[in-house]
């Protein structure tokens, strides 16, 4: 279980119904939308980029500056097609991975980097809390199903360089392999999760 | 394999951000010329968009997502956010606006000064002359009707003369006054004299370097550019000493 949950503690309470139009409301500067994005989008963000950076100070900040900014600009998200939630999740994923970077090339925590060595790559966590109460957790499920079907080399090499924030020869030194091979594992393994994703729908309206 | 292959082949780590930096670049530099990869990376990151949701949802501490919303609430909007820094590089451009101007200006005053030094040095080098002569020469000489003088300070110490005329017309066109030494051995050219602008016309001249004796100086009106060593031209004052 995830640091931060009790196991009693309800799942947030805000009705799928009730969300209707939340990014117009954003865009309308309604304070109230924000706090509801907040508790809807929070465990998620948190999770992926706890995750990657396996530092939780780290990853609230991160998470906090992801809203500001979701705050700040979401009337400038022209793309109709560019939906609220996907759109929150690569800000924080590619947030996560600069800070990754940063700390690997200025070796602040060195410390705390060799105990994360040690322990293994970052890893999305492949337990199965009972958190069906969790909106969006019909999307959890089926992005896992559609992971963990991978062959097992394909889902290292998207561990690694999607959630990790590896570079090809930083994993091909770590798996022992050539850098050609993390190439074609990555490319077949996005080929299978593009056709596993495409019927996920946006469930932040 | 053409080159635009290694682009399609690489388009996955792009979405992925595993390129190394260098490819990185190369990619970049690539991205904003190709419509065929643009289209395909949006493609692929739309389509890819729920894959971050693998990761499990952790929940927030206590608190946590009031503090996110009030601290996103309270911060200012970027304009008042960048307002200090703006109004820094304001002023500081002003200042070095300001800079620029006022260095152009000390520099017109330097050069102002450097040039009434000079004048000034040139004055006090002439009127040491004058308050050094060994031996001051006074002519009255005439020219066309107009009566005027020839003055020479002579300063032994530092061999030089302080020559003075005035009193004489503008010379004929085609022509200068040209000032002579008169030595043992001949006669010597020195200065050509102006007197065009109706005020007296002064010269500070070096005695010639010949250990022949000085025995006197001469005023005449030459061809204008005449390199002759002896005069050629009408004499207006002849001194013997």
């Amino acid at each position: 279980m995830p640091r931060g949950r009790t196991a009693d503690r309800p799942a947030t309470g805000i009705a799928l119904a009730d969300q209707t139009g939340l990014r117009a409301r954003l865009v309308a500067r309604d304070e109230a939308a924000l706090v509801e994005l907040i508790e809807l989008a929070t465990p998620w963000l948190l999770g992926l980029v706890q995750g990657m950076l396996q530092d939780q100070d780290e990853a609230e900040e991160v998470v906090s500056g992801v809203f500001a900014t979701a705050w700040e600009r979401v009337g400038t998200l022209g793309d109709e097609h560019e939906t609220l939630m996907p759109w929150l999740l690569r800000v924080a994923r590619n947030r996560a991975i600069d800070r990754l970077r940063r700390r690997s090339r200025l070796r602040r925590k060195a410390a705390r980097l060799e105990a994360y060595d040690a322990a293994g790559p970052a890893s999305v966590p492949f337990h199965e809390p009972d958190e069906s109460g969790q909106p969006g957790w019909h999307v959890h499920r089926s992005v896992h199903a559609a992971l963990g079907a991978l062959p097992e080399e394909q889902r290292a090499v998207v561990q690694l360089a999607y959630f990790g924030g590896r570079t090809h020869s930083e994993i091909a030194e770590e798996l022992g392999i050539p850098m050609g091979t993390v190439k074609t594992r990555l490319r077949l393994a996005f080929d299978k999760l593009r056709a596993s994703l495409a019927p996920i729908r946006d469930w932040v309206p | 394999m053409t080159p635009h292959d290694w682009y399609v082949e690489h388009r996955a780590a792009w979405v992925a951000g595993s390129l190394d930096a260098r490819e990185q670049e190369i990619f970049a530099d690539h991205l904003p010329r190709c419509e065929e990869c643009r289209a395909e990376v949006a493609r692929l990151e739309r389509e890819l968009a729920w894959l971050p949701m693998a990761a499990a949802p952790t929940a927030p501490r206590p608190g946590l997502t009031r503090q996110i919303a009030e601290r996103v609430l309270r911060r200012p909007p970027a304009w008042r956010r960048y307002a200090p820094a703006l109004a820094a590089a304001a002023v500081l451009v002003a200042a070095l606006g300001l800079g620029v101007r006022e260095r152009r200006r000390v520099t017109e005053v330097e050069v102002l000064l450097a040039q009434r030094n000079l004048r000034l040095a040139a004055l006090e080098d002439t009127l040491s002359v004058i308050r050094g002569a060994a031996r001051v020469v006074q002519r009255d000489i005439s020219m066309d009707g107009h009566r005027g003088g020839l003055l020479i300070f002579q300063d032994e110490t530092s061999h030089r003369w302080n020559v003075v005329v005035h009193g004489l017309p503008a010379a004929p066109a085609g022509t200068v006054y040209q000032f002579w030494f008169v030595t043992e051995s001949g006669m010597v050219r020195s200065v050509e004299l102006p007197m065009d602008r109706g005020r007296p016309a002064f010269a500070t001249v070096s005695m010639p370097p010949i250990p022949a004796a000085i025995m006197g100086a001469a005023l005449t009106v030459e061809p204008m550019l005449a390199r002759s060593d002896r005069p050629e031209g009408r004499e207006i004052a002849h001194v013997d000493f």
